[in-house]
């Protein structure tokens, strides 16, 4: 996979829920190997833009761009289901044992199941959890079964809503250091978030959505109310 | 006292000899009810799952007519379909009443609605995320249909069992479509009701033993079914 390969290109993109105009005109660009934050207040259009992006949400107006020139969202939309893999804030797992969950993202490909989702429970550090019921773990474990499992699709690019929201210290630096693999295996990253400052060591620029259009930002603002640029907070 | 234990023996005793009449009407009961179930299930789902996930014109109307089909008499679903399939009405025609086939459209028409309101409320408790999950994670959508079904199967397992309970056991349309002809259209609650009304109450007995199995079999199947995770810890 080219790391320099543009992956999704939004352009144009609008969307109105009722009278309440959530996004307008949005754009972004993704390339192999590259992440990028989205940040914005709750309510902001994050994951209303995420879910457009990952073919779940029909946009009133808006081009997509996967590699195959611009076309609408309609026309592309399968092909944004078969490359990019969309988490959610709390990700949903099946019914059944995590080995059931990491099979599902297998299901017609000709492969070993079993010894794919093998290296998939060792890829994240969950071997002991082969046979857990899914619902039964927490919620750092959840999120790291969740991301084995989109790993296993084999995606150009991932989309994460809030990834290591209610996660505690330890279960936030071992989902954040998966994603810093994927990043590195060449995979696409955009996250959403209200909260940057986690993803310092692994976003390469960070986008801002307000009032249903995105801006590149120039400067980062920390929860605490301070600033600082954008290049200092990835330095 | 003394009858209801001599009658409760005798209820034994033709049971276990394996009585033809009482065999025969007990057969007939599973084969209209089983083939009313199975002929409603599939478009019944089908039913529930468009009015849980998409959105269209009436959608709310259709809801609540279904809710409200569930408390409406068996012996106005049979009186309805009575004047439909009688010599004189609009599938007089077909010449179906008094026969099984009529047993089943009636049975068919009380266990429909309840299949699709307790589905509905089944696939209505799902979680959105169910269904895009399955999307992002490359399932088309008949394979995503099979896995959000699969997330809710105890609901309805337990749907299946309710309307499956209701038309075993009802009278009212069995009577009016059937006719309770032996060996014929006599089912287990037709056969009851008559042998009560003439005093006859060891195959009365025998019968409701039947019913009673069949409920609890049927419920510990859902409880074995669910398993652990049925249970509140």
């Amino acid at each position: 996979m080219s790391a320099q390969k543009i992956q999704l290109a939004l352009s144009g993109v609008q969307k109105r829920f009722g009278n309440r105009l959530v996004l307008e005109n949005a754009a972004l660009e993704l390339t192999g190997g590259e992440c990028k934050l989205l940040c914005g207040e709750n309510g902001a259009g994050k994951t209303t833009l995420l879910r457009i992006a990952a073919g779940l949400e029909k946009p009133d107006k808006g081009n997509i761009n996967t590699g195959l020139g611009d076309v609408s969202w309609r026309r592309c939309r399968k092909t944004l289901q078969e490359k990019i893999v969309y988490l959610h804030q709390q990700p949903y797992l099946f019914d059944g044992s995590v080995m059931h969950n990491l099979k599902f993202a297998l299901s017609g490909k000709k492969m070993n199941k079993k010894e794919s989702a093998h290296r998939a429970l060792q890829w994240a550090g969950l071997e002991e959890l082969e046979h857990h019921a899914a619902r039964t773990l927490s919620g750092g474990e959840k999120q790291r079964v969740a991301l084995a499992r989109a790993w296993l699709r084999n995606p150009a690019v991932m989309l994460l809503d809030e990834p290591t929201a209610n996660m505690d210290a330890p279960a936030r630096l071992r989902a954040l250091e998966l994603l810093q693999q994927l990043k590195q295996e060449g995979l696409a990253l955009l996250i959403a978030t209200h909260d940057p400052v986690q993803f310092r060591n692994l976003v390469d620029s960070c986008l801002t959505l307000k009032n249903g259009k995105i801006f590149k930002e120039k400067d980062v603002h920390y929860t605490d109310g301070s600033v600082v640029s954008i290049h200092q907070f990835i330095q | 006292m003394s009858n209801l234990t001599s009658a409760t023996t005798e209820a034994i005793s033709l049971l276990f000899a394996g009585d033809k009449e009482l065999w025969g009407i007990i057969g007939i009961s599973f084969r209209v009810s089983t083939t009313a179930i199975l002929l409603s299930v599939i478009p019944a789902l089908a039913t529930a799952f468009l009015l849980a996930y998409i959105n269209f014109p009436g959608r709310r109307f259709l809801i609540s007519l279904f809710s409200s089909l569930l408390s409406v008499p068996a012996v106005v679903v049979g009186l309805t379909l009575y004047l439909v399939l009688s010599r004189h009405g609009p599938l007089g025609e077909w010449r179906l009443l008094f026969t099984q086939t009529a047993m089943v459209f009636g049975q068919m028409a009380l266990c429909f609605p309840i299949l699709v309101a307790m589905s509905h409320a089944a696939l209505q408790s799902t979680d959105k995320r169910a269904w895009e999950t399955a999307r992002t994670l490359g399932a088309g959508v008949i394979r995503t249909i099979f896995t959000v079904l699969r997330e809710v199967r105890f609901g309805l397992f337990a749907a299946l069992l309710a309307a499956y309970g209701r038309i075993i056991a009802e009278v009212g349309a069995s009577m009016m479509l059937g006719g309770n002809i032996l060996n014929h259209t006599r089912n287990i609650p037709t056969a009851i009701a008559l042998e009560t009304s003439k005093g006859e109450f060891a195959q009365g007995i025998a019968l409701g033993m039947v019913l009673l199995m069949l409920a609890f079999t049927l419920n510990f199947m859902l409880q074995h079914f669910q398993g652990k995770e049925g249970l509140v810890e």
